[in-house]
């Protein structure tokens, strides 16, 4: 398990000033853009159950994919696809309250002497899973069983809600390789927000 | 000044702050991308700072440019000199720093183009397909070792199978071999290791694998450097054994060496593909820094361009605008002294021009200031000069002319300057005589001459006497101006005249009064002696000499009596007395002694307290109303009008006496001299009537005139002053006057 809790709005917050700055001042077209990532990851199904006083989510999320998608991973490419669910509370005449926010990354490349796409899965372990397909591969990596995000004793008395959302990325950089990424990390593409009432 | 200052502080601070931010942009520009770990949390303020120094500097610029275009439009002083050297600046600043842009632009793009080789692509591809064959050698042997062991299983009696799981495992090096029977039960399984738990489920690929009669083998990673080789083969259907094996799995550990390499290869293709991946954006990010550095040092640069142009035309910028305020008159300003160079010794010497020309200007003012003291003063005095003064050129065109001259002339010469003199307006041809006696002098080549000119009186005017001096001006090259100063001297011959006449009658009355009594008695005498001795024609003729003689000295002794009057000047015994009241009983008088002859006398009320010698003033009254009563002797309708009157004559009251008839007048030959002795147009005057009249007059300050009245008839104006003190002022004026003509 290594659901924690999300952070660095700071970091977001500096980001979009830069972004800002390198518009005022030069605007080129990045070449990277995000044509190799397939279309946006969907939400199927989700649901959280309460098992022993823990709620535990379960979920299936498509994730397609295409040949340039492979081609990106043979490369060397690592893909990263993360899953976001907060528990909040909502408010009147104003914005809802964070209950709980935790992520699920879970990572995808390809080994190019065993020819097979290896899943890096916090929840299994950590001990990557490897298949002989990429379409077996994202199946796995969609399918979210038991995942406990929030301890019955934290539940608010006020109705809850559930949100979860995917996204698909480039893998994360190395420190000294991810600064670079700064003009150009648009290799991200997020599903809708998948909302429902947190059951009693 | 302080206002200047002040601004000066300001944008000098302005420019240090800017240079400071500037400076720590750019510093944190290079030492951030230098270390990674500052870069990701500076970067984003770095940036902005140097876009917001670069706005900066653009706004600063675009003000500067602003100014200049405002300066260069209202024509300010030197703004087209600052503009052309502001642009020349800046293309040379520009131009280099564009190039050696354009040029960085290019090798930053080749450099990073070079650090991504295909070679290096090539060789990570070309390792992994070699590891690739290594694996697929691996891969085949041990599911060679699969199969046979599978082989083998079929046939195998069921309690050997454990034994011969052992003899595998020791044989084949394999970590651990199963065999799984029908529903992947598992029937046998040998392990090097003590097993914690059951073996895990096989995959479903190897499970469709195997079902479907084929050997399955893969190479799987387990994270690291670990790696696994699993190989599955079918155990045979055709004659199923006792064991009822379906298929038997077998796990081996690859080479240490090879599995190391082959995670090496994996990582370096890894890593490539994100250094690949970067390459753009690591273009891109150096572009953007490059162009943040060349747009602050190129604004930097022309506004430091801009400021040194200012600074170094400001010296020439003062100078035109000193310049231009000298032309136009402004010889106080003084341009501010800035530096101690060439510049500086330009703009002091200009100033020491202008200083020069101010003292210049100052004089020049001063003279005119006096020279305009010198002819206000000028004019004061021949406004105020009893002689006229006139200036005209060689034909006589009035340059000039002051009160007096019109006064004396008749005319008003102060307006009608640039006339020709002959040709003014006058009450009568005064002007046009003097005219054309002045001409007849210039005629004549006279320049400078003194001399008296008279101009004759027309029967209603008396002659009057001029004393005229002329003097020509120089005139450098211009036609000459003669400046002509002249008095009326009438009055002063007219009293020169009296006071010899006067001399003249002192002395007959005494000369001959003393002789006459002898010469009468005598007569008497002879005339009481002889006569009673005589008879006949010698009595007669006796008696008739006589009596001629003493006829004759009694007609001489009044004669006498009359010189002895005009002569001898009693003190005036000045009283107040009704004017109005005498003028009417010597006219009743004469009225009576002539009915025949009205007198007519018309009086003004006003005439209340005038004072003067009353006795006198009627002797002048009897004696111009009886030259008036002989002047109409034999004429007929024949009229006399007496008329009072009070007049301002300059401010002072004169009390006038008018006497007219309708008689023949005075003859016009006589008019300027009828007041002398002796001068009468009638058989039996004496000629003193006039004379006596104008001696009271003069005794009592007044004026008398004489003319000939228009409508025909003589007419006699006696003004007197209306008291003893208009006369005292009057005779002040007489005696002046007569002193300046004189003088």
């Amino acid at each position: 398990m290594s659901g924690h809790v999300r952070q660095g709005q700071t970091v977001q917050a500096g980001r979009l000033i830069g972004w800002l700055a390198a518009l005022v001042v030069l605007w080129s077209p990045t070449a990277a853009r995000a044509e190799t990532l397939a279309g946006t990851p969907e939400v199927r199904a989700a649901f959280v159950s309460l098992v022993s006083g823990v709620y535990q989510l379960n979920a299936e999320i498509d994730y397609s994919a295409n040949d340039e998608t492979a081609a990106a991973l043979r490369d060397g490419v690592k893909l990263s696809y993360d899953i976001e669910v907060s528990v909040t509370r909502g408010r009147r005449f104003w914005l809802d309250a964070q209950v709980v926010a935790v992520n699920l990354n879970r990572e995808l490349s390809y080994h190019s002497v065993s020819e097979r796409f290896v899943v890096k899965d916090p929840l299994n372990e950590g001990d990557p899973q490897s298949f002989a397909s990429l379409a077996e591969a994202l199946q796995e990596i969609g399918r979210v069983k038991d995942w406990p995000i929030l301890v019955a004793a934290q539940v608010p008395a006020e109705e809850c809600s559930v949100n979860l959302r995917s996204s698909v990325r480039r893998g994360r950089l190395t420190g000294s390789l991810r600064v670079l990424m700064f003009w150009s990390d648009d290799w991200l593409l997020r599903s809708e927000w998948y909302s429902w009432s947190l059951p009693r | 000044m302080v206002a200047a200052t002040i601004t000066t502080r300001r944008t000098v601070g302005l420019l240090a702050l800017g240079a400071l931010a500037v400076i720590f942009a750019l510093v944190g520009l290079s030492v951030s991308a230098e270390n990674s770990a500052q870069f990701e949390r500076l970067q984003p303020w770095m940036l902005l700072g140097s876009a917001l120094a670069v706005l900066f500097l653009a706004l600063l610029i675009l003000r500067k440019v602003l100014q200049l275009a405002a300066a260069r439009r209202r024509g300010a002083p030197g703004s087209r000199l600052t503009i052309r050297t502001v642009t020349v600046f800046g293309l040379l600043v520009a131009l280099p720093l564009v190039t050696v842009y354009l040029f960085s632009l290019g090798f930053l793009n080749r450099g990073i183009d070079s650090w991504f080789r295909v070679e290096v692509k090539q060789s990570l591809n070309d390792s992994a397909s070699l590891s690739r064959g290594m694996r697929d050698l691996l891969l085949r042997e041990h599911g060679s070792m699969a199969e046979s062991f599978a082989r083998r299983l079929a046939v195998l009696p069921s309690g050997e199978m454990l034994v011969a799981l052992d003899d595998e495992l020791e044989f084949s090096g394999a970590k651990e071999i199963v065999v799984y029977g029908q529903y992947e039960r598992i029937l046998g399984a040998a392990s090097r290791s003590v097993p914690d738990s059951l073996p895990s489920r096989p995959p479903a690929e190897l499970v469709r694998r195997v079902t479907d009669g084929g050997t399955f083998v893969s190479f799987e990673p387990l994270g690291g450097d670990n790696f696994v080789i699993r190989a599955a083969a079918p155990v045979s259907m055709a004659a199923p054994g006792p064991l009822d094996a379906r298929f038997v799995v077998a796990t081996y550990d690859p080479p240490s060496r090879f599995a190391e390499l082959t995670e090496s290869i994996d990582r370096s293709r890894s890593t490539y593909a994100d250094v690949e991946a970067l390459r753009e954006p690591l273009k891109y990010s150096f572009r953007v820094t490059l162009t943040l550095v060349l747009l602050i040092t190129m604004l930097a640069a022309i506004y430091g361009a801009i400021h040194a142009a200012e600074v170094l035309f400001r010296p020439v910028q003062d100078l035109m605008a000193g310049t231009r305020a000298v032309a136009q008159g402004d010889l106080v300003t003084r341009v501010p002294l800035t530096s101690s160079d060439e510049m500086g010794f330009l703009v002091q010497a200009f100033n020491d021009m202008t200083r020069k020309l101010r003292l210049a200007s100052e004089e020049n003012v001063a003279s005119r200031m006096a020279a305009e003291r010198e002819r206000e003063r000028l004019a004061v005095i021949l406004a105020r000069l009893s002689s006229g003064v006139l200036a005209v050129d060689q034909s006589l065109v009035l340059q000039l002319a002051n009160e007096a001259a019109g006064l004396i002339l008749g005319a008003d010469l102060s307006a009608q300057t640039g006339r020709p003199l002959g040709e003014v307006v006058a009450g009568d041809d005064r002007p046009r005589q003097f005219a054309a006696l002045l001409a007849e002098r210039f005629a004549g080549g006279a320049t400078e001459w003194r001399g008296q000119i008279e101009l004759v009186g027309d029967g209603s005017t008396q002659s009057r006497v001029l004393a005229c001096a002329c003097v020509p001006l120089p005139q450098a090259g211009q036609q000459p101006v003669f400046v002509i100063v002249f008095e009326d001297i009438t009055r002063l011959l007219q009293a020169q005249r009296d006071a010899a006449w006067g001399e003249v009658a002192r002395r007959l009355a005494h000369e001959i009064r003393n002789p006459l009594t002898p010469i009468q008695l005598s007569a008497e005498r002879m005339r009481r002696r002889l006569l009673p001795s005589l008879r006949g024609p010698d009595a007669e003729m006796l008696d008739r000499s006589t009596h001629t003689i003493v006829q004759q000295v009694e007609s001489m002794k009044q004669m006498v009596n009359d010189f002895s009057e005009y002569a001898r000047a009693p003190a005036l015994r000045s009283a107040p007395f009704d004017l109005n009241q005498l003028v009417i009983e010597v006219a009743d008088l004469y009225h009576a002694q002539e009915p025949a002859i009205p007198v007519e006398t018309v009086l003004d009320p006003r005439l209340i307290g005038f004072s003067a010698d009353r006795g006198r003033v009627r002797q002048v009254l009897n004696n111009l109303l009886t030259n008036a009563l002989e002047a109409l002797d034999g004429h007929r309708p024949a009229a006399i009008e007496v008329r009072t009157s009070i007049i301002d004559t300059g401010g002072v009251e004169r009390a006038q006496i008018t006497v007219s008839d309708n008689g023949p007048g005075f003859p016009p030959e006589l008019l300027g001299r009828v007041f002398d002795p002796y001068v009468t147009s009638k058989p039996k005057g004496t000629g003193l009537g006039l004379a006596i009249v104008k001696k009271i007059v003069d005794d009592h300050g007044g004026s008398i005139e004489a003319e000939n009245r228009p409508e025909g008839g003589a007419r006699v104006r006696v003004m007197l002053p209306f008291n003893p003190d208009g006369r005292e002022q009057a005779a002040g004026e007489r005696r002046s006057e007569v002193r300046r003509e004189r003088a």
